[in-house]
């Protein structure tokens, strides 16, 4: 693949410095990770992190990040979720769309900016951990702070709370184009908000989506976060979410993958300081040739706090999934609670899962429980529906939803709940 | 209203039924008692389409039509109901979301309008009444976590909805207390009327103290071995299987 570095540094190369007067951290980091992309590549399938997902579709080939200014995709009515009133971010491509967004929030300690905007004209607002020197886990991550443009910046001031749900769409929409983005929440103490970032795309779109996130919480905040990606079968995608949290925080993540084609996602949550809880909820359903990947860790570097893990998957058809679930408890965690589980429910022969919990417990006075199972639907639940007068193809979408309605139910904006569930339903249906 | 003739079936190339005659009309009630291992079990699942059976010769004729071709939920929609002797838990989906489901897939069937949610919520309220059943237990997952007479119940309660044309009860009172069983009794006789039937399965007498029927067919090796009037059964409880299966086997 040494070859597609190549491209990619001409595309680098030709891009030329930011558009607008990038701050100098921000040159330096891009010509940092460039080079660490030179020397250290794309993972390869021999490394262990890589070694159930297939890397030619998103490394396969350069994608060309698109320039500034976003395509047209005419009007984004049809891709709305009903009932889910929200204060709206749109991206094309990865490119901030400012006709498709509704209009800047004029709500007091609320500011909910574009990345692209902020770097113009308030790059001093950006938290030291953006700033500070670059740390790519990865060549994905390298890409992405390479030659990421745009992204949302939340930042949301203590004690305060957004009147609405804050919502970040992107829009894949031109083929062989990589929507590269960088986002940032940043939650002051006891402030709150619920936050959806949404990937959709054009139908019969190929394209990649790169995306890194940072989730910033100060103590006694409290964030809901939802990443939904129902992409075309075409779009790949890989997303990296790190977050902090300080005392007394609580993060709800949840990660619903519907769509795409290779998807990938990495999650990394750090309980920092005593009394932070976090419950990570992941809800995927693939069918084709889908391949969906979740990544998660959860790091217990303080005492006294928990963390609850729950990810359930439908797979149909040839679809792949894979989960790894790391949970660390650092020596000076003791009294960590946490627990992990990942169900899986295989509809066909050819369906496939790889799931792997890794425990590192480094103290001695914590609760850690974990466990996975896969299995099929219940042939007796079947029967029992369709003696009652439910057709075959109703009692199996019934009972996979009922298996997944665990997670739904847990979903605290409604309309995006109801959007998921009739989501699930139609693939289900279709493929059932 | 069914008509079994010469009915054989084996599980996994074990015969278990082996020629079952049975004529049961309109109106009528029927008893099939049987020791353990005589197959009443297995004529209720080949009745009802349960899968894991081979019909291997026979026929079943229901109102006119063919109920061996028939799919399971196509059998439910022409008015054949099944109360499973173990009713099955389905965590995640709630009871009420299973009996309206159930009921408007029947009443669609029928050519007739969907219920609404008032109008079912008022249909279900009024038999959950006649079964003694709480309401909460309308809004937990389907029998997740009942005791084994509230599943019972349930069951009697999917019945009263549904309102089948032909009934099987299958060991409808193995687990149940004397209260829960007069419970069920009596919501099964308020089904009884003269275009319906009703097959009750059961090895223990007591049940047809409270449903008492017209026919008592007993089940022995697969085959129905002798049949009589209600009086039969308490022969049978009195004197046990084991002296009709030696005149039997005579």
């Amino acid at each position: 693949m040494n070859d597609i570095v190549s491209r990619y540094l001409e595309q680098f190369v030709a891009a030329g410095p930011d558009a607008g007067a990038a701050p100098p951290w921000l040159r330096e980091q891009r010509d940092a990770a460039m080079a660490q992309l030179r020397k250290h590549g794309f993972p390869g399938p021999r490394d262990e992190d890589w070694r159930y997902t297939p890397l030619k579709p998103l490394a396969g080939k350069a994608w060309e990040t698109a320039a500034t200014g976003a395509a047209d995709i005419g009007g984004i009515d049809d891709r709305l979720i009903a009932g889910l009133d929200s204060h709206r971010l749109v991206f094309i491509d990865g490119v901030f769309s400012s006709d498709l967004s509704t209009t800047a929030l004029a709500q007091e300690g609320i500011s909910v900016r574009p990345l692209s905007v902020v770097l113009r004209e308030d790059a001093g607002a950006l938290p030291d951990t953006i700033r500070g020197g670059i740390d790519a886990r990865d060549g994905f991550q390298a890409l992405n702070i390479a030659f990421a443009r745009d992204g949302y910046v939340v930042d949301i001031a203590s004690d305060s709370k957004p009147d609405k749900t804050l919502e970040c769409l992107f829009i894949a929409a031109t083929a062989g184009k990589a929507g590269q983005t960088r986002n940032v929440v940043r939650l002051g103490e006891h402030a709150s908000a619920s936050l959806v970032e949404r990937h959709v795309s054009l139908d019969g779109v190929d394209a990649l989506v790169n995306c890194g996130s940072r989730l910033l919480l100060g103590a006694g905040s409290s964030l809901d976060y939802h990443l939904v990606q129902t992409m075309d079968s075409g779009v790949n995608m890989i997303s990296d979410t790190e977050a902090d949290l300080g005392a007394d925080a609580t993060l709800r993540i949840l990660t619903a993958t519907l769509g795409g084609a290779v998807v990938r996602n990495n999650l990394q949550v750090r309980l920092n300081a005593p009394g932070g809880h976090c419950d990570m909820l992941g809800l995927y359903a693939a069918t084709g040739r889908q391949h969906v990947d979740n990544h998660t860790g959860v790091i217990h570097v303080a005492p006294h706090c928990t963390s609850r893990e729950l990810y359930k998957g439908v797979l149909d058809q040839r679809a792949r999934g894979v989960f790894h679930g790391r949970i660390r408890v650092d020596r000076g965690a003791q009294k960590t609670d946490a627990t992990q589980a990942n169900n899986n429910l295989l509809l066909s022969a050819n369906a496939e899962i790889d799931t792997k919990p890794q425990l590192e417990i480094y103290a001695d006075d914590v609760k850690c429980a974990h466990g996975a199972t896969v299995g099929q639907l219940d042939e007796t639940a079947l029967f029992y529906l369709r003696s009652r007068g439910i057709s075959a193809d109703d009692a199996r979408s019934l009972l996979t939803f009922a298996f997944v309605n665990e997670v739904l139910s847990e979903i605290g904006v409604d309309a995006l709940a109801e959007y998921l569930g009739e989501g699930l339903a139609r693939r289900l249906i279709q493929h059932g | 209203m069914l008509s079994i003739k010469n009915l054989k079936a084996s599980v996994e190339d074990k015969a278990i039924l082996n020629g079952i005659d049975l004529e049961v009309g309109a109106g009528e009630v029927h008893a099939i008692m049987g020791p353990n291992g005589s197959g009443k079990s297995t004529l209720a699942g080949v009745l009802a389409g349960r899968e894991g059976y081979d019909i291997t010769d026979g026929s079943v004729t229901y109102r006119g039509m063919d109920l061996l071709d028939m799919d399971p939920e196509i059998r439910a929609r022409e008015g054949v109901f099944l109360a499973f002797q173990y009713p099955v838990e389905i965590p995640g989906v709630t009871n009420m979301y299973l009996l309206k489901a159930a009921v408007n897939a029947v009443r669609k069937h029928r050519g007739e309008a969907e219920l609404d949610a008032m109008d079912f919520l008022k249909l279900i309220k009024e038999k959950a009444a006649l079964v003694e059943m709480k309401q909460e237990f309308l809004y937990r997952s389907v029998n997740e976590g009942f005791s084994g007479g509230e599943k019972k119940r349930n069951e009697i309660l999917q019945m009263a909805l549904l309102e089948p044309t032909l009934s099987i009860l299958d060991e409808t009172d193995s687990g149940l207390d004397i209260d829960a069983l007069r419970v069920v009794a009596e919501g099964v006789n308020k089904l009884r009327s003269p275009d319906r039937a009703i097959v009750v399965v059961t090895h223990y007498q007591r049940l047809l103290d409270y449903i008492v029927p017209d026919r008592v067919h007993v089940l022995a090796g697969g085959r129905i071995i002798q049949s009589g009037g209600k009086e039969l059964a308490q022969e049978l409880e009195q004197k046990g299987y084991g002296w009709i299966e030696d005149q039997a086997a005579a």
